[in-house]
Formats: structure tokens, sequence, C-alpha cells
């Protein structure tokens, strides 16, 4: 097909791997939500724990700078699994609004027109699709949430010397598995939901009402059973359960009792979430309706 | 002659109904009509071609390949214009197409070339840089066509492209889809229930009807088979009925000078004037009569299905 010939011509040349179509759109999805300049910003924002846990760590190892700003840090500001936890936990919560802002507009602009099934049409599987799409969510929170984190454990390991990095790989180990599991999560529950709703602002309401409201139902629950199992519908709680036992953290006899529930049911809570995602997805996920049925 | 679209006794089911009923059948027309009144299985049959659905039993093959079994493969040859609307409001058009392409296996500098030159080539080369959303019905229906021919597919799937588009957008779709045909290797497969539509591009057609074929012919054939069918009216049939059979010609009256005529290949008009001056009769009206795509889809809806060894033969002599 050439312009000034104005007539239709095949195409011959060479062809991108198949195993990377995906990656197409993944491309697009990051071009098209960098275009929003507030979207740009807010992420840029999202490195403000990074940089606040840098500061810290530099300030805790050189008394150089404590000394010229006339504080000493001492037990008060220990680098150690604690702190590691609330850095990632502060990047998280920053990610999630990243999340509600871009995961709803990537699913439902597809199925607002239907393009989805021009998707399709094409090489690449219903599986590829949500690789794809997953993988913007997956590279722009990477980016945001344990990376960060990882860097700080490297600079801290690096300041500290003597062997600390060794002792406290499982730090590391922690910082990443809480990190993706929190990922795989996010964006998986925020597409289950997406690819029912047609609008984005409609998707992103769904998105908080089912994480916020859901934790509301829970305390209900819990308030009117007498019971701690409501806790389960409560997933930033459910979250926090777990990455506590990866850091090293576990609740105590008292919260126990109280106000958490189980690690085995925490885990349990949110594997059945991921799962019912990906029910979600793989009923909505589709070129065509079987309307008829 | 390789055929581009071969049915071998499919079935494809959905909820509990049977949408497509042991369709057999080969299609090898460079553009091929999908007529059927609504709900006959026109779009459903696309869909099972794309893979969308699986077939309850039988196969659907293109291009001698089975759907199911090479179904990447088959999708990279394929472009699709879905028959709703299929775009992405906030996205440039010939970003879209682009990305489209690139989802084809493009290279990016190729699939920007391509989307560039697809869009002047449906003749929206001046609104490329808008965005979807602000597109007109006509416009978007062009703009999924550019879609669907960016890759370079060696088949082209169209679900009804001229709905809801004003006489001069639909002539102006319609020569898209002519051009295509005529000056490139892309089969077309064309679902419409416009007659006038399928009548105007296709060489070949298939008439679906409550999921079964109907009907599946060879427009050319048909048409060359009825070229020399007249239908005469005279002034009187004084010999002149006597003597047209004795050149070979079958022949029958219908009273009152109107004759029809089924003449033989070695038989020119010009001898039937002869004839009329011989026996001096006047020839008041004289007009080939051929069956139109109209008779045909009538007689098929009229007629149902076609039973499966019907269909068998269609297959091999090209129409019923």
């Amino acid at each position: 097909m050439a312009v000034y010939k104005r007539s239709y011509k095949a195409y011959s040349g060479p062809l991108t791997p198949t195993w990377s179509r995906f990656t197409v759109l993944t491309r697009y999805g990051l071009a098209r939500l960098f275009d929003s300049r507030m979207f740009t910003a807010y992420t840029v924002f999202c490195f403000l724990p990074f940089l606040v846990g840098l500061g810290s760590i530099y300030f805790v190892h050189s008394t150089a700078a404590q000394m010229l700003l006339g504080l000493k840090f001492g037990r008060e500001l220990a680098i150690n699994n604690q702190f590691f936890l609330g850095v990632l936990w502060s990047e998280s919560w920053l990610g999630f609004v990243l999340v509600a802002w871009a995961a709803p507009g990537m699913i439902s602009k597809d199925f607002a027109n239907h393009s989805i099934q021009l998707y399709l049409s094409r090489p690449l599987s219903r599986a590829e699709y949500l690789v794809g799409k997953v993988s913007v969510l997956a590279a722009l929170l990477s980016c945001t949430t344990w990376i960060p984190a990882l860097i700080l454990f490297g600079v801290q390991a690096e300041m500290q010397g003597n062997g600390w990095g060794w002792d406290n790989l499982w730090i590391a180990g922690a910082i990443v598995v809480a990190g993706l599991l929190w990922i795989a999560l996010m964006s998986l529950l925020s597409m289950g939901l997406a690819v029912w709703v047609k609008w984005r602002i409609a998707a992103t309401a769904l998105f908080f009402g089912v994480l916020f409201f859901m934790a509301g139902f829970g305390f209900a629950v819990n308030q009117v059973l007498r019971t701690r199992w409501g806790w389960l519908l409560n997933v930033p709680q459910m979250i926090f359960i777990v990455w506590r036992s990866l850091f090293r953290m576990p609740l105590s006899l008292a919260e126990l009792h109280h106000d958490a529930v189980p690690l085995w049911s925490a885990w349990a809570s949110l594997l059945a979430i991921c799962a019912f995602s990906l029910w979600l997805l793989n009923r909505r996920l589709r070129a065509r309706e079987v309307e008829r049925a | 002659m390789e055929a581009v679209i071969q049915l071998e006794s499919l079935q494809v089911k959905l909820g509990p109904r049977i949408i497509l009923d042991r369709l057999t059948g080969a299609l090898s027309g460079r553009c091929i009509g999908l007529l059927g009144p609504n709900g006959s299985g026109k779009s459903t049959l696309i869909n099972t071609l794309l893979g969308f659905y699986r077939p309850l039993s039988g196969k659907a093959k293109i291009f001698g390949k089975d759907v199911q079994e090479n179904l990447r493969d088959l999708r990279a040859q394929i472009g699709y214009m879905p028959e709703s609307d299929a775009f992405i409001a906030d996205m440039s058009g010939v970003r879209f197409v682009r990305y489209m392409a690139e989802l084809s296996g493009l290279p990016k500098s190729e699939a920007m070339e391509r989307a560039h030159e697809a869009f002047f080539y449906v003749g929206l080369g001046e609104a490329r840089y808008r965005k979807l959303g602000t597109y007109s019905l006509g416009m978007k229906q062009l703009a999924k066509l550019a879609q669907a021919l960016a890759h370079g597919p060696r088949l082209l799937l169209l679900d009804e492209p001229t709905n809801g588009l004003d006489p001069e957008a639909r002539q102006r779709m319609l020569q898209l889809v002519r051009d295509i045909r005529d000056t490139s290797e892309v089969c077309v497969l064309i679902s419409s229930h416009l007659l006038h539509d399928i009548e105007e591009c296709c060489d070949e057609v298939i008439i679906l009807k409550e999921g079964k074929i109907a009907a599946l012919c060879n427009l050319e054939e048909e048409r060359k088979a009825n070229l020399k069918f007249l239908e005469l009216e005279v002034s009187s049939e004084n010999g002149f009925l006597e003597s047209v059979r004795s050149l070979g010609c079958e022949c029958a009256s219908f009273g009152a000078g109107r004759l029809k005529i089924v003449l033989p290949d070695n038989i020119e008009v010009r001898q039937l004037y002869k004839l009329a001056v011989e026996h001096s009769i006047q020839i008041r009206r004289m007009n080939y009569r051929r069956d139109s795509l109209e008779d045909i889809f009538l007689k098929a809806m009229m007629n149902g299905a076609v039973p499966a060894n019907a269909s068998e033969k269609a297959m091999s002599h090209g129409r019923l």
C-alpha cells in the first residue's frame, strides 16, 4: 500500500516474535498513562517514602549530618525490619491510589466501545491480553514500591557494613514477596472489577467500594455477631497481617484474641480474592458474550 | 482452486441453542457474500471463523487449515471489521491503527507507516490525527476498515460494513471493497443483509437460514448461465415459434405473443431478427432476463435449507 498509489498491497516484511506481542499492550498502556501530567506528577510523588527512607538511612549513619542539624538518632530510628515494613506500607498506600487511577481506565476503555474484539481477533490470547495489562500495573507499582525498598536495603547494607546485608537478607526476601503479593492482589482485583463496568469513574468507585465498604461491612459483622472473622473482609488488614509475618513481626497473643484473625486465614482470604478476581476476568474477558443462552 | 473457507459439518451451540447446524460447503471466491435474515447465524459463523466460538462438532477451515488448531497463525492472516463500534475513543485514528498493526506482529516503524497508508487508502488521511471518539459513523466504519487492512491480511472478514452509512458513504465503502478485491490478492468475506451490497461486490454467495445453508452459489456462473435467457413480445407467433425451435432454441409461448427463449451458445440474437423479418412480424419487446440475487435469495428462503448432500453437490459444482 503506498500513499501516492492509493492501492492496497499486502505486507510481506518481518514480524515481531509471537511471545513479545503482550509487551505492545504494556508499552501503549504506559504511554497512555504518562500522557497525563497529573498522573506523571503523582507517580513522582509516590517516591516520597523512598526519599524520606533514604534520608533517614543517611542521617542514621552520618554523625556529621546529625551534628549539623543538632539531632541525634539512636534507638528511635533503627534501620530494621520495622523500618522497611513502614517504608513499604507507605509506598503501597500511595501505590494504591496509582492503581485506582490507572487500572479501571486501562480495561474499561477497551470494553466501553467493544474494542476488545479487535484485540482478540489478532494473534493474542486472552491470557496474553491480561498479562499485557497487568504488566503495566506491575511495572508501575514495582518501580514505586518494592524496588525502591530494595534499593534502600542495599544502601543500608552498604552503609552499615559488617555483614549486615547477609545477616538480614531475609528482609530483602520479605520486601520482594510482600511487594509482589500486593501487586498481584491489587492488579487482579482492580481489573476483575473494571471488566464489569464500562464507565471508568464507576469502575474506580467500585474498586474503592469493594476495599473500604467490605472493611466496614466486616467490622459490622464483628460487632453484630461478636466474632473476629469479619476481619477477613478487610483486605488492607489481611495484607498487613501477612506482611507482618513476612517481616517477622507476628501478631501478639492479645491482638490475636481481640483484633485479628490467624495468619493462615489471612493468606486464605487474599488468595481467595485473587482467585475470585481471576474468575471475574475469565467470565467477562471474551470477544463475544453468549447472550442468547 | 484452493478453498478460502471450508466448512465440514460445522455445528455451533451457544447456550442451549444450536446456532449453526451442520454447515458443509467450500467457498473459493475472491469476494464471498454471506447473506441471511437476522438471526440466521451470519455473525456466529464469522465469530467461529475467528475462533471466538468453539464448534460443538465439525470443522471450519481457512486456507485449508483448521481454525481451532491453527488459531494464532490464521488470526495473523485475517483482518476483521466487526459490525458494532470497535475503537478506543480517546486515541487518535492513526495511533489506534498502528497499535492494532503492532498487535498483529508488525514492527513499530512498519506499523506506523502502514497505519498512515491505510488511513489514506480508506480516504481518512486528513482526519488521521483526530480522536476516534470525534469521528462520524461513516468515518468510524472506515477507521475499522483501516485497522483490518493495516497488517496486510490474506482474508478480510467484513461484518455488515455498510451498516448505518448514508448512500454516498455506502458507495464509497463498496468501491473500496471492490478495489481491494480487484487490485490485490486479498480474499474478502462480507456479511450483510443488504442484497444489493453483496450483488455489487461478490462473486460467490452463501445464504444462511435458521443456521443452515439455504443456498451456496457462484454469482458469476449464475450470471453467465442466465445471460441468454430471453423474454420476447411479438406481434404474431405465426410460424415464428417453429422457426425459432428449428434453430435449436428452447422456446415457450405464454399467449398474446409473449415468448420465453433460451438461446444456445452458437445462436446470436441477430438471427431472431432475421426470422422475424422472414415471417413479417414485429418484435415489440425483447429483454434479457436473469435471476437476480434477490430471486436466488427469495428462492432459498422459500425452499428452506438444502440437505447435507445437496450442499456437498454445491461444493463440487459451484452452484445449486
